[in-house]
């Protein structure tokens, strides 16, 4: 009943003096809908990037040559080959499609235009993996990568660099390093990655890029495209596995191949959003304990001018603890009405801000509880002084204040 | 008896200057009694009940409520003590503003630690005595001046306390109002309730049974009608 006492109390004494109330926790609302903004956009922009980072299809790992070491020593890097991404996609434990590729820069020439290409020899389903789409024509079969056939897809930019349209340059021949290859189709704009523009480059079979080009079996890379809902660890132990094997290296021998998983990337500019998210809500925190001090000043005044009544009630046996509690809940009240409204307001700038840039709505409910729960940890603290001089009165003085 | 009060001395410091208030008063009250205190203003009459109230404690002497010594208890204890054997009837009435008749007269009985449902059929008992059944959920901005009084002698019985003190009750009523009151302090007393009352009114002193006079801390005449 002393609960109820005292949340009845707290109530009307808040519903007297509203507009007082009102300016005493307009710091716990602005720090309140500050914290709470502050989180949302955080939330909805990590959000909006994992929805980009769906949209960029599958899953891809990728597997790079290493330095191998004996004893310490780097022998130089031992090659990945072609075997290797035969013996990958041999296996039959993952759905995965492995995209082994190699690449090298030499003369392409079409009529009398010069330029230097980067030519990658690719399977067909590097093009998968990549997530490549055709503009024109058509892409090559893995006949023709067995047949060794000379056949080159263009990346977007190539027929202008080479001064031609489409229509040109498609189903003609042009030199790959003096030899003639047909152009068989050129692929959508892909946009640069950051690290590589694939509308730039050539794609020919990667056996004709082996045996005719490069003359090498050695390849650059190979992609690994998983899906998403694939565990990555377990599909990351096959590949050490094969190519443990097949490179012959024995227990407690290290790696000659890296294996790097693209999502890392977007993992870290995860943990940067949520890093600076955290500081600047951190800032806005501080604006509650600022709020805090408001209420603790009111609540030096709501005591004062609640004198008689403080003595009135301690003559009909309000304990000390009895009028502690009373003006504590009132300051704890107040701030709890100040992190309501501060979370309606918050919640609606998010939803402005996020509607504005196409972002999803995305409010963490921890983020709510969790700063309501702080403004009233902030009442009860800047409440406890106050609430202590109240309960202190001499009842027979405060009876005949005035 | 229930008030036994023994050479009690009360100075406070005002400043440099040690002021004597009560400068050795013995009192005794039986149960029943309808005592009045009168006195001018710095008498000393008010410090006395704040005393003998338990708002306060005297600086030396010894004070015994009901055969228990309450002299030297604790703010808590005589929280305790004021919530279940005393009951307050001010002259400003001092009723919470924004609490209702049944409201009001249920404080003590929070303060007390009752059950709700009890408290209500208590606090309604006490109101129909006070004849205020019909004004249960009205705040005093509602009720006149003799009804906001008797709303406090209500609040005041509420916990069937050994004495009620009435600090100049009839001070802010008009003189027909005023008598309103005290035949309500009379009918109480004559089912056996201890009253004491402070005032400096010589026509409401002389409705009591006692009268007892301060001046300048000591008691100087007590006289039983």
């Amino acid at each position: 009943m002393l609960i109820e006492e005292s949340l009845k109390s707290a109530v009307s004494s808040i519903r007297t003096n509203r507009v007082r109330s009102f300016l005493t926790t307009l710091a716990i609302i602005i720090g309140t809908a500050a914290v709470i903004a502050v989180i949302g956009i955080g939330s909805s922009a990590s959000k909006a990037l994992e929805e980009d980072i769906d949209e960029l299809g599958p899953r891809t790992l990728s597997i790079f040559p290493s330095q191998r070491k004996r004893g310490g020593v780097s022998s130089g890097f031992n090659p990945l080959v072609i075997k290797d991404a035969e013996a990958l996609a041999d296996n039959n434990d993952h759905n995965w499609m492995i995209a082994p590729a190699m690449s090298g820069s030499r003369q392409i020439k079409y009529e009398n235009n010069n330029i230097s290409g980067e030519i990658n020899g690719y399977l067909p389903i590097n093009f998968k993996v990549r997530g490549f789409d055709l503009a024109h024509g058509r892409l090559f079969t893995e006949k023709e990568n067995l047949g060794r056939k000379k056949v080159v897809v263009l990346g977007s930019k190539v027929p202008g660099e080479l001064k031609k349209s489409v229509k040109q340059i498609l189903n003609q021949d042009i030199l790959v390093a003096g030899t003639s290859y047909k152009v068989i189709g050129i692929l959508a704009e892909e946009g640069s990655t950051g690290w590589q523009n694939p509308d730039d480059d050539l794609y020919v079979p990667l056996l004709t890029a082996s045996q005719r080009i490069f003359g090498t079996d050695r390849l650059g890379w190979i992609n690994v495209g998983i899906s998403n809902d694939t565990n990555v660890d377990y599909v990351m132990m096959t590949i050490e596995e094969i190519l443990r094997q097949k490179h012959d290296i024995g227990p407690g021998g290290e790696n000659d191949f890296r294996i790097n998983d693209w999502s890392q990337f977007s993992d870290l500019r995860r943990q940067a959003t949520g890093i600076f998210t955290a500081l600047i809500a951190g800032i806005a925190g501080i604006s509650l304990i600022v709020g805090g001090i408001g209420v603790m000043n009111i609540m030096l005044v709501s005591v004062t001018e609640r004198t008689r009544e403080i003595g009135l009630r301690k003559a009909l046996g309000a304990t000390h603890r009895s009028i502690m509690m009373q003006f504590i809940v009132e300051a704890v009240l107040l701030c709890i009405l100040g992190g309501l409204v501060g979370v309606f307001i918050g919640t609606s700038l998010l939803y402005l801000f996020a509607s504005f840039n196409d972002w999803p709505f995305a409010m963490p409910i921890s983020a709510i509880f969790g700063s309501i729960t702080f403004s009233a940890l902030v009442g009860l603290f800047f409440g406890i002084w106050p609430a202590r001089r109240a309960a202190q009165l001499d009842p027979a003085v405060s009876l005949r204040y005035e | 008896m229930i008030i036994n009060v023994k050479n009690i001395k009360k100075s406070y410091n005002v400043g440099t200057q040690e002021v004597h208030a009560l400068r050795g008063i013995d009192l005794s009250v039986e149960k029943g009694e309808f005592m009045a205190i009168m006195g001018p203003s710095g008498s000393g009459k008010t410090t006395l009940m704040n005393i003998i109230g338990c708002l306060d404690t005297p600086t030396s002497g010894t004070y015994e409520l009901n055969g228990k010594s309450v002299s030297s208890l604790e703010d808590d204890e005589l929280a305790s003590i004021r919530n279940k054997e005393i009951g307050f009837v001010f002259q400003s009435f001092n009723l919470l503003a924004k609490n209702s008749t049944l409201d009001n007269v249920l404080l003590p009985l929070k303060y007390a630690g009752e059950n709700k449902n009890d408290a209500v059929i208590k606090a309604k008992k006490v109101i129909g005595r006070v004849g205020l059944t019909e004004r249960l959920d009205h705040t005093p901005a509602e009720l006149s001046g003799g009804q906001q009084q008797r709303v406090a002698i209500a609040r005041a019985l509420v916990n069937n306390p050994s004495i009620i003190f009435a600090d100049e009750p009839t001070g802010n009523l008009d003189s027909k109002t005023g008598e309103e009151v005290m035949n309500l302090f009379k009918e109480l007393n004559s089912y056996g309730q201890t009253i004491i009352l402070i005032t400096h009114e010589d026509s409401v002193a002389q409705q009591s049974n006692r009268v007892i006079t301060i001046m300048d801390g000591l008691i100087k005449s007590d006289n039983r009608n």
